[in-house]
């Protein structure tokens, strides 16, 4: 569980983070959402203690960040696969971190196995690529077996196996009950895997929903392509839906897909094409945080 | 924090560069094996003096501490800004998010590491740099240390563990900065500042503000901790206070950046203080007030002053007078040591004299001394008698019965009087005991911090008086060509017929092998003791004169030059001697007569009543006839050549109208430390029985005539003594300085 409870962080003149409020839950993954320089990392700062919050709170599992004594028992993160010297061992650095946290030096060895590093756990890092980065900050996330996990894009830099792998990771933890967020850029991958959402846009809270309801929001009708399109048209008009010719095919609102293909076979007409449209995510996405976007570019008139 | 300090100790050991790092340490052994390695080759391409010259290497970390120092300070250092360089701080501050707690989890592992390689590292540099230096390490040199220093010598040991306990607070420093600064090189630039360039730059202030400044810098602390021979200006309590400021105030910065910077801003009240506290304690000054009196300057470097002393001691509120003294202040940047106070011989001779003359052989000792030195009440031109009554005297004759004895007596008597009658209150009071006395008002005046006696001549009577009387007032005494005052007379005796025909036994065999000698080709020995045993039964007349030498007139005469040959290879006294023997055996005296008079005005030699007026109140005469009888009997028994001689002085005393308040008396050995005596062929045997009083005493012995060394600078002989006066270490008995070579 985490709560974001009216945060505000400047830097300086800039307002990082405004007045910002949503809660993660346990057992769903939640999705945080936003454009870059809405305010993701600095929340995800916050949260773990690295920044002091100018006002508001932020609590993990009830209490702040720095109070808790083994807090790696508590919160696992990956912020930064970065944040780590070259010069150690996969092995070593985790030893180092479990070390500091009283963990075990056993658990080392189970995480490095579990991300996929035990073959090359005596290797240094300086060697590492972004991917094997990548799964090593989440080794260390996962060291002091958590309830509360946060990752700050960790598809980043992975190819696709590695994105299924943390996708299903991901999910694996929720399942469990864990709490797990995940901040991205990319709404597209995030329909892949959050349960929930939370959007921000300069620093504020655009939308904190549940992924289906904001998919829902989103609808934009059924695209059906049929051997006699203006017999179809009838009868869709005939149930209720409203319908209009688009690009040679029938736009349908009003009628989910289901309803769509029974109502064509007892008719006996043959379809060739019956797809449910959104607006993709992307779209609803870019649409939700267009206002806020602070480095987009210039909007073509 | 303990599960935070164990895994700092598993990053220091999980980095391989750390240990690239610790291993280049090892420079600092190899550094010092270098720099001794070239002093060694300079040594032995020099000869005698110059190798005095030398500066002392020391327990022999010098060369290579900075770089050791620099090395565990980039340590501590790099265990943060490598965290900050490679963005693990993130991870760390998440994995351990109470800032303060981090930063002071690296100090145990970083202390543990840099404790053990620096007390590695400053015992490989001892240990090589003596391998290195081999037995020249226990050359004494002319600031009185030696060239190297053993484990085995004072404070050597406790140096090197206080500068490898150094080390772990370099380290902390460089945490500390490493914390406030967070970049690595902004670091190191740092370090480099703090432990190479600002004691460089303050070296180049004018003095004292340079070397004061120095003694502050982290690098010059170690060394002012112990009371070795690496003594500091701060006190060691001063310093040691100062070197943890250092970490603490480090620390403290870079606790309070790395709080500010989590925006938990907690004023580290505790370090703070700590700081405060241990900066302030180098305030404290290192020594009690300083002496009220008010020194004016009055010759070259010479300050004068001037003590009231009471003319007679046994009535102190009595009738006073002014004695000047004068010193050469401690010009070094050392913590000064005391004073060393210098006691003129004669009796009669002005120590400020001395000091005007020879006080350039004493640079060396000012970097931890003051010398401090008088013009004593018996100083024959002082003024209260006249000059010509103490500069001159009766003549002396050995009396052949007791009636002769009787004459002499009254002879002496009246001379004496004719003396006393300017001022007898004063007269009376010449002895060495009221010398004494009165070294202990000067020192009183100085402040009262015990004296470092450095007594030549007869003031080594003065010395021995003064360790008698006030041996609590002693730090140490050296006595250069003294007198014994306390030896059975009659071992006393034997001592300096000795001595006197020892020197004559030189000078016959120069004479065989040297043209410029008057008397070559003949038996120097059957000469003189044909002449003296021919002019004991007939005088020599001086031509042209009433005067004639008896044989004791020519032995009198002729002592001085037979134990002073003047400078080699000439030996100018020596062919003086032989010229006027040569001269007297053809039956004129007057060659004795005429270097005699270019001295003393007489024809003869004057029983001096200025000497005399010290000599009798000391005891040198004789306590009856029957001890003349006896003393001269000895004489006969101990020297073929000289015999009678040695009665010259204490004859002075027969009649003599003052008492003898100040007699020999054995010194308190149990509360005195060891003496250090040194003493030419001549004066070296009188010595060693002087300092024998004192168990554990040692003497230098010079290979060479002449008398006093300290003063005329004999660069060997200076070296011994100002490692004792110094350091208070004798060398083994049995120590031998050998004349310069000749240039």
């Amino acid at each position: 569980m985490i709560e974001v409870t009216a945060l505000t962080m400047r830097y300086g003149d800039a307002l990082a983070v405004d007045d910002l409020s949503f809660a993660v839950k346990p057992g769903v993954v939640t999705g945080f959402l936003g454009p870059n320089g809405a305010g993701k990392s600095t929340t995800m700062r916050v949260i773990l203690g690295l920044e002091a919050p100018d006002s508001g709170s932020a609590l993990v599992g009830g209490r702040p960040y720095g109070s808790l004594k083994k807090p790696m028992l508590e919160v696992g993160a990956l912020l930064d696969a970065g944040a780590v010297h070259g010069g150690r061992s996969a092995a070593a650095h985790l030893w180092c971190l479990a070390r500091s946290n009283g963990i075990g030096r056993g658990r080392v060895g189970e995480v490095l196995e579990l991300v996929g590093l035990a073959d090359v756990a005596d290797r240094r890092i300086a060697g590492f690529s972004l991917g094997m980065r990548q799964r090593l900050g989440i080794a260390a996330a996962l060291l002091g077996d958590p309830g509360v996990l946060m990752f700050d894009e960790p598809v980043n830099g992975l190819d696709p196996e590695g994105i299924r792998w943390i996708r299903e990771l991901m999910r694996l933890l929720a399942d469990e009950g864990r709490t797990v967020l995940v901040s991205s850029h990319l709404m597209g991958e995030m329909a892949l895997t959050a349960d929930h959402v939370v959007v921000i846009g300069r620093g504020r809270l655009i939308v904190d929903t549940p992924m289906p309801d904001l998919v829902e929001r989103f609808q934009r009708g059924v695209l059906v392509r049929a051997a006699a399109p203006r017999a179809l048209a009838d009868v869709l008009r005939a149930s209720g839906a409203s319908v209009r010719e688009e690009d040679g095919g029938l736009s349908v609102t009003g009628l989910d897909a289901a309803r769509i293909g029974e109502l064509a076979l007892g008719r006996g007409i043959a379809l060739r094409e019956l797809t449910p449209r959104s607006a993709s995510l992307e779209e609803a996405f870019m649409e939700l945080t267009e206002e806020s976007v602070q480095f987009g570019a210039g909007r073509a008139a | 924090m303990l599960d935070a300090i164990v895994a700092e100790w598993l990053k220091l050991r999980s980095l391989r560069s750390n240990l690239y790092l610790l291993a280049f340490s090892a420079l600092s052994v190899l550094i010092c094996a270098g720099v001794t390695f070239m002093v060694v080759r300079g040594f032995d391409t020099q000869l005698g003096d110059n190798r005095l010259r030398f500066t002392s290497l020391g327990a022999g970390m010098g060369n290579g501490l900075p770089v050791a120092y620099f090395v565990m300070g980039a340590l501590g250092a790099l265990s943060i800004t490598s965290e900050h360089a490679t963005g693990l701080i993130r991870t760390s501050l998440v994995a351990v998010p109470r800032r303060q707690a981090f930063l002071f989890a690296k100090i145990p592992a970083l202390a543990a590491v840099t404790l053990v390689a620096g007390e590695v590292l400053v015992f490989g540099m001892h240990f090589v740099t003596q391998a290195v230096l081999g037995d020249r390490s226990g050359q004494v040199l002319i600031d009185g240390r030696t060239l190297g220093a053993s484990l085995t010598d004072p404070g050597v040991v406790a140096g090197l563990l206080v500068a490898g306990a150094a080390m772990p607070l370099v380290a902390m420093v460089g945490l500390g900065l490493g914390t406030l600064i967070r970049s690595t090189a902004g670091s190191l630039v740092a370090l480099i500042m703090i432990l190479f360039v600002l004691p460089i730059v303050v070296q180049t202030l004018p003095q004292p503000t340079g070397p004061q400044i120095g003694s502050f810098m982290m690098a010059n602390l170690p060394d002012q901790i112990v009371a070795g021979e690496e003594s500091g200006i701060l006190s060691p309590i001063a310093a040691l206070a100062l070197l943890l400021a250092y970490p603490v105030v480090a620390l403290t910065a870079g606790a309070v950046a790395i709080a500010v910077r989590g925006r938990g801003l907690r004023p580290l009240l505790v370090g703070g203080l700590m700081a405060a506290l241990l900066v302030s304690v180098t305030a404290i000054p290192s020594s009690a007030a300083a002496a009220t009196l008010p020194w004016k300057a009055c010759e070259g470097d010479l300050e004068c002053a001037a003590v009231q002393v009471p003319v007679d001691w046994s009535k102190p509120s009595g009738r006073k007078i002014s004695l000047r003294i004068a010193r050469l202040p401690a010009t070094g940047t050392h913590r000064k040591i005391g004073t060393v106070f210098a006691v003129p011989g004669g009796p009669g001779g002005s120590g400020i004299d001395d000091l005007k003359k020879s006080g350039g052989n004493f640079t060396q000792l000012r970097q931890h001394f003051d010398v401090v030195t008088f013009e004593p009440r018996n100083t024959t031109d002082l003024g209260v008698i006249p000059f010509d009554c103490f500069a001159t005297g009766p003549w002396i004759t050995v009396p052949g019965n007791r009636t002769e004895y009787d004459r002499l007596a009254a002879k002496n008597r009246k001379y004496a009087e004719q003396c006393r009658k300017a001022d007898p209150e004063y007269f009376d009071n010449l002895d060495s005991g009221s010398v004494a006395r009165d070294i202990e008002a000067i020192r009183d005046a100085l402040g009262g911090e015990k004296l470092s006696l450095l007594a030549t001549s007869y003031g080594g009577v003065v010395a021995t008086t003064y360790a008698r009387l006030f041996s609590g007032s002693v730090r140490a005494v050296y006595i250069d060509g003294g007198v014994d005052h306390l030896a059975d007379p009659a071992i006393h005796l034997r001592i300096r017929y000795e001595a006197i025909e020892g020197q004559f036994a030189r000078l016959s065999a120069w004479c065989e092998s040297s043209d410029a000698c008057a008397l070559r080709g003949r038996d120097v020995g059957a000469v003189w003791r044909g002449l003296t045993a021919a002019a004991d039964r007939s005088p020599v007349p001086v031509k042209g004169t009433q005067v004639a030498y008896s044989g004791f007139d020519f032995k009198v005469a002729a002592a001085p030059d037979v134990i002073s040959p003047g400078p080699a290879p000439d030996f100018p006294n020596w062919q003086r001697f032989a010229r006027v023997v040569d001269q007297a055996v053809k039956g004129d005296a007057s060659g004795f007569a005429d270097f005699v008079e270019q001295a003393t005005k007489t024809k003869k030699v004057p029983s001096f009543r200025g000497m005399d007026a010290t000599h009798c109140t000391d005891g040198t005469g004789f306590d009856s006839y029957e001890e003349f009888q006896r003393m001269k009997a000895l004489g006969q028994q101990f020297s073929p050549n000289f015999a009678g001689n040695e009665l010259w002085h204490p004859l002075g005393c027969v009649g003599w109208p003052a008492p003898v308040t100040n007699p020999p008396k054995p010194l308190p050995a149990d509360q005195l430390p060891p003496f250090l005596g040194a003493g030419t062929w001549t004066d070296h045997a009188d010595v060693a029985s002087a300092v024998s009083g004192v168990p554990g005493s040692s003497t230098v012995r010079y290979n060479g005539s002449g008398h006093g060394l300290y003063l005329t600078g004999n660069q060997c002989t200076i070296s011994h003594a100002n490692r004792y006066l110094t350091f208070l270490r004798l060398p083994p008995k049995g120590t031998v300085c050998e004349p310069p070579t000749v240039k």
